[in-house]
C-alpha cells in the first residue's frame, strides 16, 4: 500500500480566519476513510482544496504514482486525473435524463472537439453505470423528477462512471431514509474495494456502519486518526466534542 | 393750453434749450480743432481734454471716435447725435440727456480720419484705464492686449500705481511687460520683462514670448549678423518636398510638376497615337508617364521637373535656416528659456484642469451609477431600465420648469420631486417585474431591458423626439476660473457637491441606520439575513426606491448641462455598469473608486488624443475589459468565503 | 485516458433502428426543414406570379438570415447559458466584410468605365485614387485605408466575414472565460465590448466611412444586368439553404454528449468542471463558433439590406437578438427561429405602416410610435408569464399527442418547478 493522496502542511486563510491550519493527511489505495469533525472544522474547505476549487496559501497536495502537485492543476485536470467529488447537496443535471447524466460522467475523451466529432454510442455503458446504483429502469427519466435519495445515488453513479481512483464524498447520508442509508453504505464499501474513498460525515451512526479508519478534523488540522472507537476514546477528541457540547448547553 | 404745449415742444426741440456745462465749455475752447481735426494738430487738444479729468470726457472721446458727435451749425455747440432719417436726435455732451432734434442739414457730423481716431483711442484708453468702473478698465485692457501699441505704454504704467483691484493690477503689470518685450528698445528692460513673464501662466504671456520668437525661413547663406534660430534638417524638420518648394521659390530649381500638370502636358502633346515617341496605350503606369514627360521636357515641349534625384546635393548646397525677426540673440535666448518655463507651468496647470474635469466627470458617473450599485449589490440583479430613471428625473425637472418659471425655485422643487417620481417608478418596477424573477438574473436583465425600451418610446411619444431644455438658474451659469488654464463651470461644481452629499447620505444610511444594517446583511449573505428575520422583499423595495430616486436626482443634474432626450439614459447605462463592475459590487466606496477610475481614465485618454471623444470611450472600455482580467471582483472586492 | 467503455461504437449520426434516431429523422428537424422549404417555394411562386413585391421577398430573405443569428444566439445562450450581448456585432462584422468587397468592386467598375474615356490609359495609382475618393469622399478623405487592402478579392473578404468575428470572439472569449467572468458580469462585458466596437466604427477616420457605413450593397458587381427581383429570389434561396444547414449543424451540435455538456454548463458549470470537462474550452468553442455563424448570416443579410452602418452593431441590436430568442423560447432550436421570424416580421408590419392605427376617440394609437412600447411590454410579459416562449406552445401540443413522451425541457424548468412548489 502506497499513499495515493498526500496532503502536507496545507494552510488556507479566509480574511484572517484559518479554515485549514497546517493540515497533513494521507490516504492509500484502496482504502475507505471517514473524516469527522464539528462544524467549522474545515471539512468542506479540505475537499475544495483537493479538488482545486480553491488554492492553499502554503503546503503541498501530491497525488498518484507520479506525485503530481494538485495545487497547480485546474479542477477539470484534477477530475481527469481520477479524483471524483460528491457534493453535500445532490448536484445532478435536473433537466437531463439519467442516461444523459451518466453518459457525461463516463470515462471518455473530454476535449470539446473529441466530444463533438467522435460520437460513440455509450448507451450500454450508461446502462451498466445505472445498474450499479439501481437506476437502470429510470434511464429516460429527467433527473429533476427523481427522489432525493435517487438523486444522491445518481450522483454516486456518475462518480463511479468516472472511474476515479480517489472518491471524495461529502455527507452522503444527509436527508436519506434509513433504507436509503443502508443502500448507500453498501455502495461506498463496495466502491472502496478497488479505490480510495474519503467520506466526510456528521452522522456518527453512519460512520460506525462504514467500519473504517477515521480522521478527526478540528480547527483546520487533524486531531486524531484511527478506528472510530480509538478516536472516540481520545481525550482531545472528547474535549473538542464535549467542550462544544457544554458551551452549547451553557 | 394747446399753445403752451406747442411752445413747450418747440422749446424742447430747439438745441438752444441745451445748457452749457464744463465739457461743452472745454470743447468750445478747441471748437475748430475738434470740428476739423488733423493728426498734426490734435494731440495738444487731446492732452488738454485728458488733463481736464472730467468724468464725462471718456464718453465724448468714445463717441467722437465712433462718428457719433455732431456740431450744430447755428451755434457751434457739440452734441451726441443719432441720425434718424432726416433729423439728428441730440443728447447733451454733459450727461447724455435728450435735448431735442435738429434737421440733418442744420448740423454736421464730425468725421475724424483714421489717424486721428487712433490718437483719440489712445487718449481714451488712458481714461478707461483709470475709469472707476472695473468692467471698463477690464475692457480697456482687453482692447489693449488685442492690439498692443507702444504709445499706450506710458498711460498704462501711469495707471498701475492707482489701481486697487488686485487682478486688474496684475493684468496691467503683465500688459506693461508684454508691450515692453515687444516694442521696447532697452535690452535690459526687455530682459527683465521676459524674466518676469517666465513666472506667468497666462495665454498673453505665451503670446508675448512667441511674438518675440517669430522666424523667417531663409534659403542659402543667411545675412551677416542674423539671429539664427536653427538650420533645418531635411527629413526631420521639413520634408524634401517642402524644401524643394522653398528652393523653387528662390528660383534655384524649377517648380514642382504635379501629376495633373504632367498629364495635361502629355495629353496636349499627343501626336498620332504617341507622346514623345511612346505609344499612348503604354502610358498606363506612373513610371511610363514620368518617362514620357521627361522626354517631353527634354525637347522643350514641357517645363522641366526639379531634379528629385539631386535633391540632397541641392539642399546641402543651399541650407535652409530659420532666422529670428528679433535681431538681439540675448533677447531670443531669454525668451526661449522663459517660454520653456511657461510651457512647463501651463502643462502643470492643464494637468490640474484635467484633474478637475475628471473629478467632475467622476461625480456624474458616481451619481448615475450609485443607484445601480446599490440595487445590484443587494438584489444581485442588473436593472437595464436604470438609465430610464435618469431620464425620468430629467423630464420631471423639465415639467416642473414648465409650471414654475423661476429657475431657482423650479430646481429646488425638481430635485426632491425627481427623487420621488423616479423612486416610485423603481418601486413599481421592483414589485411588478423584478420580484417575480428572483434568482433569474439574466431574465431580469432582459425583462428590465424590455421596460427600458417601452419607457423610452413612451417618453418619446409624449415629449417628442426633440431635446427639451432644462435651464439652470443664472447663479449656476458661468465658470469659476483660477487662471487662464484652470477653470470649471459652476454646474459641475454643483454636481460635485450633489455627489458628495449623496455619498455622505448613503454612507450614513448604510452605516448608521436600521435599513443600512439590513441592506448590508442582505448584500453579504441573503440566506442568513432572511433567517434572522430580515424581510428581503422589504429591503429590496427600499433599496430600489433609494437607488432609483438617486438616479432621478442625477437625471436633473445631468439635464442641466446635457440634452434632455428620451434616449439620454441609454448613454449612461453602460458607463454605469462599468463603474459598478470596476468598483466592486455592493460597495459605495467601490462605486466611488470605479467612478474616479473611469472618469480619470476617460479624461486622461481624451487628453492624449483630444480630438476624439469616441476613441477615448473605445479605449476606456477596452481597458476595463483588461482590468477585469486582473481584478475580476473590482477595486473594492467583497470578501469572505461565501462570495462565489 | 481510455476511450469510452462502450462496446457498440456505433456512430450517432449513422445509427438506426435501436440506436438514436438520425438527425434528419427527428421530428423537429423534419418539420422545420419542410416548413422552410414550403415558405421558400411559396414565396418564389408568388413572386414569379407578381403577387408579392421584391421588397417583401427581400424582407423574407433577411428574416431567414436573422433566424441564423437567432440560432447562434440560442446555442450560446439557450443551451450554454452565456447571455452574450454582442452576437449581433459579429453579424454586422460579416456584413462589413462582404460590404467592403461589394462596394469596392462596384466602384471599381464605375471608375474603370469613367477612366476609359480619358485620353490616357489609367494607371493603377489613378484607379486607386479614383476609387478612394468615390468611397471615402464622404468622410473627407481619398486615401485607401490599409483595412481595404484585400477589398477587391471576394474569396478573401468572404473568409474575413467568418474569420474576423471568429478571431474577435476567440480573443474576447479567451480573456473573459479565463478569468471566470460569468452571469450578468459576462453579459455586461460583452455589451461593453460591443459598445467599444460600435463607437470605433462611428469614427470617421477609422477607414470604414464612420457613421455613413457601407451602402449600395444591393448592387452585386458583375450582375448589374440582373434585375433586383431576380437577385432577391437568389438571395432568398441562398438564405434558406444557409438556414437549413445552420439548423442541421446546430441540431447536430446540441445532440449527444456535447449537447449534454453544454446544457450542464448552463445549469451548473462547477459540477461539469468536477466531471473533468474544461468548461472554459467548451464555452470558447461555442462562443467562437456561433460568432462565425453570425458572420456568415450577416454576409448574406446585408447584400439584401443594401446598407450596413455602425448603428446596426450598437449593443441594442444584440439585446434584441436575445429578446427574439427569449420570445421564441430558448433552449430549443425551433424556438429561436420562430422568435426571430415572428418578431422581425411583426416589427416590419407594425413600423412599416401595415398595422391599422387604433382610434380611441381621445387618442389615436399610431403603431409606428407605439410598436416599441408593445414589443417591450410583451417581452416583459413573456419573461414573466411564459418563460418557455412561443416554443412552449409546441410542448402543449406534443404533450397532448403523446402524454408519456419526455420532451426536451427548457432551461427554466427548474425555476418553474420551484415556482410550482412555492404555490
Amino acid at each position: 500500500m502506497s499513499a495515493l493522496l498526500e496532503v502536507s502542511g496545507v494552510t488556507k486563510t479566509f480574511d484572517g480566519f484559518r479554515a485549514i491550519d497546517d493540515l497533513s493527511f494521507s490516504v492509500n489505495e484502496p482504502e475507505l476513510r471517514a473524516i469527522i469533525g464539528p462544524n467549522g472544522a474545515g471539512k468542506t474547505t479540505f475537499m475544495d482544496l483537493v479538488t482545486g476549487k480553491i488554492r492553499p496559501d502554503a503546503g503541498t497536495i501530491c497525488y498518484g504514482d507520479l506525485s503530481r502537485d494538485l495545487t497547480k492543476m485546474s479542477e477539470a485536470q484534477i477530475a481527469r486525473a481520477g479524483i471524483g467529488r460528491k457534493f453535500q447537496k445532490p448536484t445532478v443535471f435536473e433537466d437531463q435524463t439519467v442516461e444523459e447524466n451518466l453518459t457525461m460522467a463516463l470515462a471518455a475523451p473530454r476535449a470539446p472537439f473529441a466530444v463533438l466529432f467522435r460520437r460513440t454510442d455509450a448507451r450500454v455503458a450508461a446502462r451498466g453505470a445505472a445498474a450499479r446504483v439501481g437506476l437502470e429502469d429510470r434511464m429516460q427519466t429527467p433527473a429533476g423528477v427523481l427522489s432525493h435519495g435517487q438523486k444522491q445515488w445518481l450522483e454516486i453513479g456518475m462518480l463511479l462512471a468516472q472511474e476515479p481512483r480517489l472518491l471524495l464524498v461529502d455527507e452522503p447520508a444527509a436527508g436519506m431514509t434509513s433504507a436509503e442509508r443502508e443502500r448507500t453504505t453498501e455502495m461506498l464499501v463496495e466502491a472502496a474495494k478497488t479505490r480510495a474513498v474519503v467520506v466526510i460525515e456528521h452522522d456518527m451512526e453512519f460512520v460506525r456502519r462504514l467500519n473504517c479508519r477515521v480522521t478527526v478534523l478540528h480547527e483546520g488540522h487533524a486531531l486524531a486518526e484511527g478506528s472510530l472507537d480509538h478516536v472516540c476514546a481520545d481525550p482531545r477528541v472528547i474535549d473538542v466534542y464535549l467542550g462544544r457540547q457544554e458551551a452549547a448547553d451553557a | 393750453m394747446r399753445f403752451l404745449l406747442a411752445l413747450a415742444v418747440a422749446l424742447l426741440t430747439s438745441p438752444v434749450a441745451a445748457q452749457t456745462g464744463p465739457v461743452q465749455a472745454l470743447l468750445q475752447t478747441h471748437a475748430e480743432d475738434i470740428a476739423k481735426p488733423s493728426r498734426r494738430t490734435i494731440q495738444p487738444v487731446l492732452d488738454d481734454l485728458a488733463a481736464s479729468d472730467l468724468p464725462a470726457m471718456p464718453d465724448f472721446l468714445e463717441a467722437w471716435a465712433d462718428k457719433g458727435v455732431v456740431r450744430h451749425d447755428a451755434d457751434g455747440l457739440f452734441f451726441y447725435g443719432t441720425r434718424e432719417g432726416d433729423i439728428y436726435a441730440l443728447r447733451s455732451v454733459e450727461d447724455g440727456t435728450d435735448v431735442g432734434e435738429v434737421a440733418r442739414r442744420d448740423a454736421s457730423e464730425l468725421k475724424p480720419n483714421a489717424g486721428v481716431r487712433k490718437l483719440i483711442a489712445t487718449a481714451l484708453v488712458q481714461f478707461q484705464l483709470n475709469d472707476p468702473d472695473p468692467d471698463r478698465r477690464r475692457a480697456a485692457l482687453d482692447s489693449l492686449s488685442r492690439n498692443p501699441t507702444p504709445d499706450l505704454l506710458a498711460p498704462l504704467r501711469a495707471s498701475i500705481e492707482a489701481e486697487e483691484d488686485r487682478l486688474i493690477r496684475n493684468r496691467k503689470e503683465a500688459l506693461d511687460r508684454l508691450i515692453t518685450i515687444r516694442f521696447g528698445t532697452d535690452q535690459t528692460a526687455r530682459l527683465t520683462a521676459i524674466d518676469w513673464m517666465a513666472d506667468r501662466i497666462s495665454l498673453e504671456a505665451r503670446a508675448a514670448l512667441n511674438a518675440v520668437l517669430t522666424t523667417d525661413r531663409i534659403v542659402g547663406t543667411p545675412p551677416e549678423g542674423a539671429n539664427i534660430a536653427r538650420t533645418l534638417q531635411v527629413g526631420t524638420d521639413i520634408t524634401a518636398e517642402v524644401a524643394l518648394d522653398l528652393l523653387a521659390d528662390e528660383g534655384i530649381v524649377p517648380d514642382a510638376v504635379s501629376r495633373a500638370d504632367r498629364d495635361a502636358a502629355l495629353v496636349a502633346n499627343i501626336a498620332g497615337a504617341a507622346v514623345a515617341g511612346t505609344p499612348v496605350a503604354q502610358l498606363d503606369t506612373e513610371e511610363a508617364r514620368w518617362t514620357a514627360y521627361a522626354a517631353l521636357s527634354g525637347t522643350g515641349l514641357a517645363p522641366p521637373r526639379p531634379p528629385v534625384d539631386a535633391a540632397a546635393i541641392l539642399l546641402a548646397m543651399n541650407p535652409i535656416t530659420e532666422v529670428y525677426d528679433e535681431a538681439d540673440p540675448a533677447i531670443t535666448e531669454a525668451a526661449v528659456a522663459a517660454l520653456a518655463q511657461v510651457d512647463a507651468r501651463v502643462a502643470r496647470a492643464q494637468a490640474a484642469d484635467m484633474t478637475l474635469d475628471a473629478v467632475s466627470l467622476a461625480s456624474i458617473y458616481f451619481l448615475a451609477a450609485i443607484g445601480l450599485a446599490i440595487t445590484f449589490g443587494v438584489m444581485g440583479v442588473i436593472n437595464m431600465a436604470h438609465g430610464e430613471f435618469i431620464m425620468i428625473g430629467a423630464y420631471t425637472g423639465y415639467v416642473v420648469q414648465q409650471i414654475v418659471p423661476d429657475y431657482t425655485w423650479s430646481l429646488v422643487i425638481a430635485l426632491p420631486l425627481a427623487f420621488v417620481v423616479a423612486g416610485a417608478a423603481g418601486v413599481a418596477l421592483e414589485r411588478l417585474v423584478i420580484r417575480h424573477l428572483a434568482h433569474r438574473p439574466l431574465e431580469t436583465l432582459l425583462a428590465t431591458f424590455g421596460i427600458s425600451v417601452a419607457l423610452q418610446q413612451i417618453f418619446k411619444n409624449i415629449f417628442g423626439t426633440q431635446a427639451v431644455p432644462l435651464t439652470s438658474p443664472d447663479w449656476l451659469a458661468g465658470a469659476w476660473s483660477l487662471n487662464d488654464v484652470v477653470g470649471i463651470s459652476y454646474i459641475r461644481i454643483a454636481i460635485f457637491v450633489l455627489a458628495a452629499v449623496f455619498l455622505a447620505l448613503l454612507v450614513y444610511i448604510l452605516r448608521r441606520t436600521r435599513l443600512g444594517l439590513e441592506v448590508r446583511a442582505v448584500t453579504q449573505n441573503p440566506g442568513m439575513a432572511a433567517s434572522l428575520g430580515i424581510d428581503p422583499d422589504r429591503v429590496g423595495m427600499a433599496t430600489f426606491a433609494l437607488g432609483s430616486g438617486i438616479a432621478g436626482v442625477a437625471g436633473v443634474a445631468i439635464g442641466l448641462f446635457a440634452q434632455v432626450t428620451s434616449e439620454m439614459g441609454a448613454g449612461y447605462i453602460v458607463q454605469s455598469f462599468m463603474t459598478v463592475v470596476v468598483g466592486g459590487v455592493g460597495s459605495v466606496f467601490g462605486t466611488l473608486a470605479g467612478a474616479g477610475l473611469i472618469g480619470g481614465l476617460q479624461k486622461g485618454i481624451e487628453w492624449l488624443n483630444p480630438s476624439n471623444t469616441l476613441a477615448a470611450q473605445t479605449y476606456m472600455i477596452l481597458f476595463i475589459i483588461l482590468f477585469i482580467q486582473v481584478r475580476p471582483r473590482g477595486i473594492v472586492a467583497q470578501k469572505g468565503r461565501f462570495v462565489q | 485516458m481510455t476511450d469510452a467503455a462502450s462496446s457498440s461504437g456505433q456512430k450517432y449520426l449513422g445509427g438506426a433502428g435501436a440506436g438514436p434516431r438520425p438527425l434528419i429523422a427527428r421530428a423537429d428537424v423534419l418539420v422545420f426543414l419542410c416548413a422552410l422549404a414550403f415558405v421558400t417555394i411559396v414565396a418564389t411562386l408568388m413572386a414569379q406570379a407578381g403577387w408579392v413585391s421584391t421588397s417583401f421577398v427581400k424582407l423574407l430573405g433577411k428574416t431567414l438570415c436573422l433566424c441564423i443569428a437567432a440560432l447562434a444566439m440560442d446555442l450560446v445562450w439557450g443551451f450554454t447559458g452565456i447571455l452574450s450581448l454582442g452576437h449581433f456585432a459579429f453579424f454586422g462584422i460579416g456584413g462589413y466584410a462582404i460590404g467592403m468587397w461589394l462596394m469596392w468592386s462596384r466602384t471599381e467598375g464605375i471608375v474603370l468605365e469613367t477612366l476609359s474615356r480619358a485620353p490616357l490609359p489609367a494607371t493603377p495609382l489613378e484607379i486607386e485614387e479614383a476609387i478612394g475618393s468615390q468611397i471615402f469622399g464622404v468622410v473627407g478623405s481619398s486615401d485607401v485605408p490599409a483595412l481595404w487592402t484585400f477589398a477587391g478579392s471576394l474569396p478573401l473578404q468572404l473568409a474575413f466575414a467568418v474569420l474576423v468575428p471568429g478571431a474577435i470572439a476567440l480573443i474576447f472569449g479567451w480573456l473573459a472565460f479565463r478569468s471566470r467572468v460569468v452571469g450578468v458580469y459576462l453579459s455586461i462585458l460583452t455589451q461593453a465590448g460591443t459598445l467599444a466596437l460600435s463607437l470605433w466604427l462611428f469614427q470617421n477616420d477609422n477607414g470604414l466611412r464612420g457613421n455613413n457605413g457601407l451602402s449600395g450593397l444591393q448592387n452585386i458587381p458583375g450582375l448589374s444586368g440582373t434585375p433586383q427581383s431576380t437577385l432577391s429570389l437568389w438571395f432568398l434561396w441562398g438564405s434558406a439553404v444557409a438556414l437549413a444547414l445552420a439548423y442541421l449543424l446546430a441540431a447536430w451540435t446540441v445532440s449527444g454528449r456535447f449537447g449534454s455538456v453544454l446544457r450542464g454548463i448552463r445549469d451548473d458549470e462547477a459540477r461539469v468542471r468536477f466531471l473533468g470537462y474544461e468548461v472554459e474550452r467548451y464555452k470558447l468553442a461555442v462562443f467562437t463558433g456561433t460568432a462565425m455563424a453570425c458572420g456568415v448570416a450577416g454576409a448574406l443579410y446585408y447584400p439584401q439590406a443594401g446598407i450596413v452602418n455602425p448603428a446596426e452593431i450598437a449593443p441594442i441590436a444584440s439585446i434584441y437578438l436575445a429578446v427574439w430568442v427569449a420570445i421564441g423560447g430558448r433552449g430549443r432550436l425551433y424556438g429561436a427561429v420562430i422568435g426571430a421570424a415572428v418578431v422581425s416580421l411583426a416589427s416590419s408590419w407594425f413600423t412599416g405602416g401595415g398595422a391599422p392605427d387604433i382610434d380611441l376617440g381621445f387618442y389615436e394609437i399610431k403603431w409606428t410610435d407605439w410598436w416599441l412600447v408593445l414589443l417591450g411590454l410583451s417581452f416583459v410579459a413573456v419573461t414573466l408569464f411564459a418563460p418557455k416562449g412561443l416554443g412552449g406552445l409546441v410542448d402543449l401540443w406534443t404533450a397532448r399527442r403523446a402524454m408519456r413522451r419526455q420532451g426536451d425541457l427548457g432551461p427554466d424548468q427548474g425555476a418553474l418547478r420551484a415556482e410550482e412548489e412555492s404555490r
